[in-house]
């Protein structure tokens, strides 16, 4: 009996699970940042544990927190938001995401996406009956979403626009420009705009990131998530949020409470501690990527390999078309002949199987040697073609 | 200009009654708060101490979708312990709280099956589960002479209707009412003989002196049996948010793909929390439930003192009430806080937590 091959998310774990059977495996897919979290939110989560671990916390979370998320969105993105109403704190950045799409989509409703994009949001749309209308973007443009193309793919059953800047895993930022320009569309046309703001702290040369709820005429129909995941080296936390207009952030709370009740108390403490304490961490972090984001980006260069310039994130979609193999068998082979996880572009979009997420979450010299051991997989495989 | 679009989502966020029954709070918001989910435990040292020198060595990031290895096993042998089953730490996925266990399985369960049979009267975390992505329910009748257990004949005629699927809790969430084990074997037959499946909520389990009979457990179980709770319940982790879902295996991928798609994974501290938490449940559960069981007692007789029915029940953790609204509003009106029957479905009952505060309260109706 023929086995059948693993796609999308399920492809992914496949890879995961195999990777964790080899000890000298080089980790440059998943989006896990290398670093531990910073020492002093660890130490706060610690006197949580002594002082706070019996609190109570109402499914939005503690107003304590609600009221650094506020300030946080009010300093970076330019968001007012009211911690009274508008906040929800959340399992991370994946139930904000999953949240956003299930308060605002019904079953046939459509949401426009660029492509590629996210895989959680094709199946968060899926476990709600909504529909994924791609607009299509490419390596050559370094996947800039044309707002020409979003305007001519809404159709009467349009209730949502996504909006992910950076992008994963194209890594392409939204200009201002097209920022303003695809909140006319949505305001036109009266869509609801899903924003995902989670690498907003990760933009690199002179591009500039824009929240779109930051934009006059946008707040009241505009969802943004964050997490703490990213800037924070945060992933095992699960801490993240969601703000917008207190009309729709009711339904949100009431959705956060139906799926998992409330997020735990001392991920909340330490998420307190992130958003109010020091940020030369965040600082820190960020200029490590910036080093590795060249490093890669001049060893693709030196590879002779295409990819969108990474605008924003901490990751690189590079183009593998030129193996002649599907980015799932490339990954595959990179994997069990080479001990190096990367992400197949399939997983992401059945139209990107020529294309790698790359992430660059690793020390330099692991990037420096997984890049060596990347080449001589591809070498391989150029070789028997 | 007005969004019609937003309009129009949140007309349906307004009548939709089920996604909006208020949950209780996971442990009590103030001294006088007799409502909530959880008990209010001390956190032993040696569960801080685990935590913090788990995420001082770096444990800060993802981990596997359904939990930590060493964590689903410790559940699976306090389950197997406790009930007489045979789970494997494959069996089990590691959720954030009961809540989360709750909405997995009726939705990724609940699609494979055209309805589900629910009591009508259970937590309401049920019904807002159920409001995020409905399915077709079927009512199964509760009455308070029982607890608000559904019946056996009740059950087994749904079944016989073509019913394969049903949610049930023992002991009940509001009363702490649990099946027998001869109700339970009775169920199990019903079942097995249909093909039909359950999820059942045990997570008062561990509050009932001499245990309490699970599905799961009988000698002859059906194999479609999913049990969910909360994880070691007693040792001062309910607001960390950790739960469970028991499960076979062939059902574990699609809610664990569920769970990716929902939350990645549950947090990493309260994860070696729990872990840490599991060698000390035991001891600590029956030291908890011989207090528990001394002052339910108590309010027991100071409620029939003031002529209030008692609703049967054996968790010892919770007592059920049937009070007139105007008891009702000299409870609140003393500051006191309890878990409302109506968002259970029966509107004349109350739930009051098990401690002092709950005698404080009774003599406030004098």
């Amino acid at each position: 009996m023929s086995k059948k091959k693993a796609q999308g998310t399920n492809l992914l774990y496949q890879l995961i699970g195999e990777a964790r059977g080899y000890d000298d495996v080089i980790i440059m897919g998943r989006g896990d940042p290398d670093f531990d979290t910073p020492a002093h939110i660890v130490a706060a989560a610690k006197d949580a544990m002594i002082n706070h671990h019996a609190d109570s916390t109402p499914p939005e979370g503690l107003l304590a927190l609600r009221e650094a998320i506020a300030a946080r969105v009010k300093r970076v993105n330019n968001i007012d938001v009211d911690p009274a109403t508008e906040v929800v704190v959340t399992n991370g950045g994946q139930e904000a995401l999953f949240l956003m799409v299930l308060a605002v989509l019904s079953p046939g409703d459509e949401m426009i996406v660029p492509e590629p994009n996210y895989n959680t949001y094709a199946d968060s749309l899926r476990f709600a009956g909504g529909v994924k209308v791609e607009v299509q973007t490419y390596a050559e443009d370094d996947f800039r979403a044309d707002p020409a193309d979003v305007r001519a793919a809404v159709t009467n059953k349009t209730r949502a626009l996504l909006l992910v800047s950076p992008n994963n895993p194209a890594a392409s930022v939204i200009s201002p420009p097209d920022m303003r320009a695809m909140l006319d569309i949505a305001i036109e046309q009266d869509l609801i705009v899903i924003a995902d703001d989670i690498y907003d702290l990760f933009v690199y040369d002179d591009f500039e990131h824009v929240s779109p709820a930051s934009l006059p005429g946008a707040k009241e129909r505009t969802l943004t998530l964050n997490a703490l995941s990213k800037a924070y080296s945060m992933t095992g936390w699960r801490l993240g949020w969601i703000v917008g207009p207190a009309d729709l952030m009711a339904r949100v709370r009431e959705l956060k409470a139906a799926i998992s009740g409330g997020a735990s108390i001392i991920s909340q403490h330490a998420g307190i501690a992130a958003l109010t304490g020091p940020q030369d961490a965040v600082e820190m972090m960020a200029e490590a990527y910036r080093r590795r984001r060249r490093l890669v980006l001049d060893a693709l260069d030196a590879m002779g390999i295409k990819y969108g310039l990474p605008q924003g994130g901490q990751f690189v979609f590079a183009d593998i078309g030129f193996t002649g193999l599907d980015s799932g068998e490339v990954a595959q082979r990179i994997l069990t002949e080479q001990h190096v996880l990367a992400y197949p572009g399939s997983a992401f979009s059945k139209d990107r199987k020529d294309y790698l997420r790359m992430t660059f979450l690793q020390p330099e010299d692991q990037l420096i040697e997984g890049l060596e051991r990347m080449k001589v997989a591809m070498a391989n495989i150029v070789a028997e073609r | 200009m007005a969004s019609q679009t937003k309009a129009e989502i949140l007309a349906d966020h307004e009548s939709n009654s089920a996604l909006q029954a208020p949950l209780p709070a996971p442990v009590a918001r103030h001294v006088k708060d007799l409502g909530a989910d959880g008990l209010l435990s001390p956190l032993d040292e040696r569960i801080i101490a685990a935590a913090s020198e788990a995420l001082e060595a770096g444990q800060t990031h993802y981990v596997d979708v359904p939990g930590i290895a060493a964590l689903r096993a410790a559940i699976a042998d306090a389950l197997n312990g406790a009930t007489n089953s045979r789970y494997e730490a494959g069996n089990i996925i590691v959720s954030a709280g009961v809540q989360e266990s709750r909405f997995l399985t009726i939705q990724m369960i609940g699609e494979n099956y055209e309805s589900i049979g629910i009591p009508a009267v259970t937590h309401p975390g049920v019904q807002k589960a159920l409001g995020v992505r409905g399915r077709n329910v079927i009512s199964l009748p509760a009455a308070a002479e029982r607890g608000y257990l559904p019946p056996i004949d009740a059950i087994a005629e749904i079944v016989a209707g073509g019913c394969r699927l049903l949610y049930l809790e023992s002991p009940s969430r509001l009363s702490g009412a649990a099946y027998t084990s001869e109700e339970v074997g009775a169920i199990a037959e019903v079942l097995r003989d249909a093909g039909a499946a359950a999820i059942w909520d045990g997570g008062l389990a561990p509050w009932v002196d001499g245990g309490c009979s699970a599905l799961a457990s009988t000698e002859e179980s059906p194999t479609l049996i999913t049990t969910i709770g909360e994880a070691f319940p007693g040792t001062g982790l309910a607001s960390w948010f950790i739960g469970y879902i028991a499960s076979p295996e062939d059902q574990i991928p699609a809610m664990q793909s569920q769970k990716q798609i929902m939350a990645i994974c549950t947090s990493t501290a309260a994860q070696f929390a729990a872990l840490e938490a599991s060698s000390l449940f035991e001891e600590a559960r029956r030291l908890k439930l011989s207090q528990l069981a001394q002052l339910r007692s108590q309010i027991a007789e100071s409620a029939a003192a003031r002529g209030l029915a008692v609703i049967a029940g054996d968790a010892q953790n919770i007592m059920a009430l049937r009070v007139s609204e105007e008891a009702a509003a000299k409870l609140r009106g003393a500051g006191f806080d309890f878990a409302d029957g109506a968002s259970f479905g029966a509107p004349d009952i109350i739930r009051l937590n098990v401690n002092s505060a709950a005698l404080e309260a009774l003599r406030a109706l004098d």
